[in-house]
């Protein structure tokens, strides 16, 4: 049929221009190489999730990346004399590390050039059982950060006579700065007396680590370690603590039926979210359901089952609405949804029950009717009935703005029903990070899962992170003279732990230039008997840059400036930072493939280390280099291999202590970092990590197996496979025998015999030591086991110590039930509820969530993150308020800061507004994420003949004036292309097609007052803000800020609401409840108030 | 060489460059011009030439806001104009050497410049379609040099290339691309593509069913 249509295209002969010149001309005639038929290289792996065979790890050779973009060997055949124009061949080393963006810790392998000695690339670990040989958009980035053209090639020493913040810096060398740091410290510490163990601080942001840094301070006897925690999670770790005394919880996503979302957190960009967020796509496969509860449609909620954008800080209600249907309802079978099983074994409803004073005090707070008419469990159930009845459809709908949307929360309702006790959760930070009460998210959101027995730890349900993480990297105590752990310190710095805040999560650290600039505090506590630090003698971040991130920047500019309150400072930093211009020196340390850390990461129930390497110090020695000094061995391989002075601190710290803090072991210092092997020098990094991790059993026997001629045979495992899992399916680990032969029990790896053990009426055994009492495990129904972190062992539904620590009202899950009880249970309501918003451009500002791409300051340069970050963060105004107002997509609005407790204004940023259906109405949001900015585009160092470049690539320039009481910030010019790169040229030569100016976001960190929990301490992020259209002066990323009022609404959080200890007081903090980072003694604990 | 037939390997040549040119790569004021101008390309184009907008709006306007906006669409976002995504049971496109049409002209001594092509694979629609219109200017030209017995391997090639590769998959692309078509002229150049295609592999039947001697074809005509 077509032949006789076929005369109509006989036209195509009369085209009045050939087809030779109409056709593209793609082909060419080139003759293939021979080279090509005789290559073994494959041109397209199999799968996408491609690595070699582990056994050809230390040679493997693999065609040229633009192999792909030429075609394949098919096209230009195998580079070779006789054919110069084919694809090169990389012979590679695969040397296995952990990426260091983010706590998730997924496993990578460098390929490293064993011709130039370069990483060309990082790919995934497929040895890795969390990551399993993937990453996100940062592990792969990690080659452009590493060579990074704006990367600090040399330690930098502020110049002699200049100011902090003048931007003034000299070239030093790492000796020079251990020799000055190391006498500041040496100087401190041998006064010896209880001043000198406080004045310290080492401040770590995201660590990555489990626990060398830990032992820095710990091995001085001092009490100054500063986590970036209260900034972070610590909300959710509060709610955690109270259930369980643990930090976290651990969810088993790839088994549940229900993944139950507060926020976007785990599946977007947060915690382990790369690992998480894979796990949690096995289960949707599966036909898990996934609900998400965010006032912004998130990546996540987009992709839910259900969204529930709760207006943000009543989550709780929520949960306890749960709860009331819960115990109040029946299946449709009309059997009870209670798993009865789990809450009568698991949960401490018996303490509850006999602790009558507690129970009328929860009559008096009318909580409840009457009492109980006995101790049973059945009358534990019918309390609880009563007491979350009032958490009904209508009052949740009214407390979490939800109105006209009942039918999600029946929607919720089935869902949550339909996942019996496979619902997995990971409350962590949005809700329990950016309210005041925010903890209250995470203890009341744990209530319906331990009613439905999630909680229980078992297949598909919730467990806790300490059964699944491993921390042996500040126990490599035997490689070293001391060959055991150092005691623990004798004293307590009020800086990091002020007594406001006893049961705060962790270290109030965002508040140290507060607290270090607040005399009259100082003063008063000092009045009061205690001896409170006015200064600090040395502060030494380490990747941490709390200057942009921390709340209030410019008063921790105020403080870091000023030479009477931090007397030395310097940043273990791998990149330029805002802080770091603000340091006396500047160390740069290493990243992902250039440090050396243990870590672990409970991304899924199992118990896994991975091993963080400097790779190409590894791949070196594997191929037969040594280091002239082992001690030094990263140091010297990265200066002979070109990419610069960068150390790290699992090598720094252990010289600076041993030949320069403590040379003559006068101080008790340096036997914990002198090398038994050698006590003249340090210990090394195969002697310390080897020593630590052989403390995993089956690691230690695996290995010792396999590398049987090896000196450091754990080690050398760990530096060829990068990771181990020690254990797998760690379920249910509260319900292991506690061991018992009749006479002995058997408890954290001690002995304790039948005499000194005491059981109580409630089945738990108690044991004295220490001078105090500890729980090491429960009977139940007969049967011995080790139970929860708790003291009961059990999950603390009722949390006495709560009670008797000065918050009685709040020891059990609670909310306000209606508006009268606002005000009287104000330490749980956010500062952003709906109540205190009147005005049609009043809001709530979402200021917690992250950008996956771009979540911490290390990776301010990488410019494969930059580009694609850019632009993503204006404000999200929900359109009918952008109408309301008459915002439309583009503009730039003033957004206004302003605290619900004094009533007090910090001043504005100036930010894009994006109407959108995607935040709901009543709130804002903009990530905290963004917002970098520097105050010259590069410095000059005397002497060194190329001017070092300053975060060239992801942060603009702004002039910055600050007087005091009012700071701003102005955009001055933003990124620009770049084509005169000095350092690693090969790795970027695109640099002239950088097409982002990087002005989108504004530094709105530094407007937010710091204004901290009452309880968990941490800083409660989200802001109310009052919004209106920019002057015509206003460009987007100004910032005004009023930081004379924002040091008063510290105080006033502070000073109205918080219980802080009194006199008759006995302890600094519940012992039970340990402080991380640092062990403290009895003595450090106690504490004595003047009235 | 008989004049209808340098007419018909003329008008293969022609189309196949047309056709694989419009497939390719955004359309540029050059070739909108010849489109527009040459009324035996205008013939191919109906819908085109009667379509509103294009009366209406400059070639440079036509071009950015139209043509380029509904090529993204069709070739860059929506469609996959990949024999490998049609013909591999996993649907992933084959970009490396091992991709069978890549080998296929490595077996002629042919190299794709991706590049230049600005595609991912040698697969792509618009790259089969000038490796035929490449056949037909090799087989003219062994024609012209009086070569009938190299210019009838060379349309058995021509034959098996549309056989088992292009027409396993275009027709479903193609027809795809009538369907979600924003514009006239994409509407048009699917059509003619499909049709000449089919028509082509017709005529390339018969001569084959002739032992491809051009002589026994045009006999019979």
């Amino acid at each position: 049929m077509y032949l006789q249509s076929r005369r109509t295209f006989l036209k195509g002969a009369a085209f009045s221009v050939a087809g030779v010149a109409i056709a593209r001309g793609v082909f060419s005639t080139d003759a293939i190489a021979e080279s090509v038929t005789e290559s073994k290289f494959t041109n397209t792996p199999s799968s996408l999730s491609f690595y070699p065979e582990h056994k050809d790890w230390d040679n493997f050779a693999e065609l040229d990346g633009t192999d792909w973009k030429r075609g394949g060997i098919g096209r230009h055949g195998v580079k070779s004399a006789e054919n110069p124009d084919g694809i090169e061949v990389n012979n590679f080393m695969l040397v296995p590390t952990v990426c260091s963006n983010c706590e998730a810790g997924c496993g990578l392998t460098a390929w490293v050039n064993k011709d130039t000695m370069t990483v060309r690339k990082y790919m995934g670990n497929p040895l890795h059982t969390g990551s399993r040989g993937r990453n996100c958009a940062k592990g792969y980035a990690v080659t452009s950060q590493m060579y990074d053209p704006d990367r600090i090639p040399f330690p930098l020493k502020r110049a002699p006579g200049s100011k902090r913040g003048e931007g003034k810096w000299i070239r030093t060398s790492w000796d020079e700065a251990m020799s000055t740091i190391g006498k500041k410290m040496h100087d401190t510490l041998k006064v010896g007396d209880e001043m000198s163990k406080k004045l310290m601080i080492y401040h770590v942001g995201r660590p990555n680590e489990n626990g060398f840094g830990h032992r820095v301070p710990h091995s001085m006897g001092v009490d100054g370690f500063d986590s970036h925690t209260n900034i972070c999670s610590a909300g959710a770790r509060q709610g955690t603590i109270q259930w369980a005394n643990d930090d976290r919880n651990s969810p088993d996503w790839a088994n549940a039926d229900l993944i139950f979302l507060q926020s976007s957190h785990a599946a977007d960009a947060g915690h382990y979210f790369q690992q998480a967020a894979g796990n949690i796509a096995d289960a949707r496969k599966r036909g898990a359901k996934m609900i998400v509860i965010d006032p912004r449609m998130s990546n996540s909620a987009g992709m839910a089952d259900l969204w529930i954008p709760a207006w943000p800080g009543t989550e709780a209600a929520l949960y306890l609405y749960l709860a009331n249907r819960l115990l109040n309802e029946k299946s449709k079978n009309g059997e009870d949804l209670v798993a009865h099983d789990f809450v009568k074994e698991w949960v401490n409803w018996d303490r509850l029950m006999d602790n009558k004073d507690y129970l009328q005090k929860m009559i008096g707070y009318g909580y409840i009717s009457k009492m109980p008419k006995n101790d049973s469990y059945e009358e534990f159930i019918e309390l609880l009935k009563e007491l979350y009845a009032p958490y009904t459809t209508e009052m949740v709908a009214r407390e979490c703005k939800l109105e006209g949307m009942e039918h999600k929360l029946d929607q919720l309702w089935e869902m949550f029903v339909e996942g019996g006790s496979k619902i997995a959760t990971y409350f962590w930070r949005a809700g329990p990070i950016g309210h005041r009460g925010g903890w209250m998210n995470a203890r009341a959101g744990f209530l319906p899962l331990a009613l439905v027995g999630a909680m229980r730890g078992d297949i598909g349900g919730v467990g806790f992170h300490h059964n699944h993480e491993i921390s042996v990297a500040g126990k490599g105590d035997k490689s070293t003279v001391a060959g055991e752990r150092p005691p623990k310190v004798d004293v307590w710095n009020e800086i990091a732990w002020p007594p406001e805040y006893p049961l705060s999560s962790y270290e109030m650290s965002h508040l140290m230039p507060h607290l270090l600039m607040d005399t009259e505090w100082q003063q008063k506590w000092i009045k009061k008997g205690l001896n409170v630090p006015t200064k600090l003698a040395v502060w030494y971040p380490r990747m941490y840059n709390p200057v942009w991130i921390n709340p209030d920047g410019f008063r921790w500019i105020e403080a870091l400036k000023d030479e009477t309150k931090i007397e030395l400072s310097f940043n273990l930093s791998p990149t330029w930072s805002e802080t770091n211009w603000y340091c006396d020196y500047i160390l740069p340390v290493g990243l992902a493939g250039e440090r050396n850390d243990q870590q672990s990461t409970p991304s899924k129930p199992e118990q896994r280390i991975e091993f963080r390497q400097a790779v190409l110090r590894v791949a070196a020695e594997k191929m037969g280099w040594k280091a002239k000094d082992p001690t030094r061995a990263t140091l010297e391989a990265h200066m002979k291999y070109g990419l610069g002075e960068i150390w790290e601190e699992s090598e720094f710290f252990p010289n600076l202590m041993v030949h320069h803090v403590d040379p003559d072991g006068s101080l008790g210092v340096r036997k914990f970092w002198a090398s038994k092997k050698d006590p003249s020098r340090a210990v090394t990094v195969p002697e310390y990590f080897d020593a630590a991790m052989s403390l995993l059993p089956r690691l230690k026997e695996t290995a010792s197996r396999m590398y049987k001629d090896d000196e450091f045979p754990v080690y050398s495992y760990m530096r060829d496979h990068g990771a181990w899992t020690e254990k797998t399916n760690v379920y249910k680990p509260q319900e292991e025998e506690l061991e018992f032969d009749g006479e002995t029990y058997f408890a954290h790896g001690k002995k304790y015999p039948k005499a000194e053990v005491e059981q109580d009426k409630f089945g738990t055994l108690w044991i004295e030591e220490d001078e105090r009492k500890h729980s090491i495990g429960i009977e139940i129904n007969g049967k011995l086991h080790t139970g929860f972190h708790t003291l009961s062992k059990k999950l603390d539904f009722f949390s006495e110590w709560f009670a008797e620590w000065k918050w009685p009202e709040y020891a059990i899950p609670i909310y306000p039930r209606n508006e009268g009880e606002y005000k009287k249970m104000e330490h749980i309501v956010t500062q952003v509820h709906h109540s205190m918003m009147k005005g049609d451009n009043e809001f709530a500002l979402n200021t917690v969530f992250r950008l996956p791409y771009n979540i911490h300051t290390r990776s301010v340069n990488s410019k494969h993150l930059m580009e694609i970050s850019q632009n993503h963060n204006p404000v999200w105004i929900y359109t009918k308020d952008a109408e309301k107002l008459g915002i439309k997509r583009g503009d730039a609005i003033r957004v206004n800061i302003t605290d619900t407790v004094s009533g007090l204004d910090s001043g504005y940023f100036v930010a894009m507004a994006v109407p959108t259906e995607a935040t709901r109405p009543g709130v804002l949001a903009c990530s905290h994420h963004a917002g970098r900015w520097k105050l010259k585009d590069s410095v000059n160092i005397p002497g060194f003949e190329h001017a070092l470049g300053i975060m060239g690539v992801g942060a603009p320039k702004y002039d910055m004036t600050n007087d005091g009481k009012v700071g701003t910030l102005k955009p001055a010019g933003g990124i620009k292309p770049r084509h005169n790169v000095w350092q690693f040229k090969e790795y970027n030569k695109d640099l002239d097609n950088i097409w982002w100016d990087g002005l989108s976001g504004a530094w709105q960190n530094a407007v937010a007052p710091t204004h901290s929990d009452p309880i968990a301490g941490n800083h409660a992020w989200h802001q109310k803000v009052v919004i209106e259209k920019a002057k015509a002066d206003d460009k987007i990323g100004d910032i005004v800020v009023n930081y004379e009022n924002n040091f008063k609404v510290y105080q006033a959080w502070r000073d109205q609401l918080t219980r802080p200890l009194e006199a008759g007081d006995k302890l600094r903090r519940p012992q039970h409840i340990k402080r991380p980072a640092v062990p403290l003694s009895n003595k450090a604990y106690a504490v004595e108030i003047k009235a | 060489m008989q004049d209808d037939l340098k007419t018909e390997q003329l008008a293969r040549i022609n189309i196949y460059a047309l056709v694989s040119r419009i497939l390719m790569n955004e359309v540029d004021e050059t070739l909108l011009k010849l489109i527009l101008e040459d009324e035996n390309v205008l013939s191919f184009f109906p819908s085109f030439e009667k379509w509103e907008k294009r009366k209406t709006m400059s070639n440079k306007d036509l071009i950015e806001k139209e043509l380029n906006v509904d090529f993204t669409n069709l070739f860059l976002l929506h469609l996959i104009p990949y024999e490998s995504f049609y013909t591999r049971e996993d649907q992933q496109m084959e970009t490396g050497g091992d991709n069978p049409v890549q080998a296929l002209y490595n077996d002629f001594d042919f190299t794709v410049e991706l590049d230049k092509a600005r595609v991912m694979s040698a697969d792509h629609i618009g790259v089969e379609l000038e490796f035929m219109h490449e056949l037909c200017s090799s087989e003219l030209k062994a024609l012209e040099d009086g070569e009938e017995k190299i210019a009838g391997e060379i349309a058995e090639i021509q034959y098996h290339f549309l056989k088992e590769h292009l027409l396993e998959w275009a027709p479903m692309y193609l027809l795809n691309v009538k369907s979600e078509a924003g514009t006239a002229l994409y509407f048009d150049a699917a059509d003619l593509a499909l049709e000449f295609m089919l028509s082509d592999f017709e005529y390339l039947t018969e001569l084959k069913n002739r032992d491809y001697k051009y002589e026994a074809l045009k006999g019979e005509e």
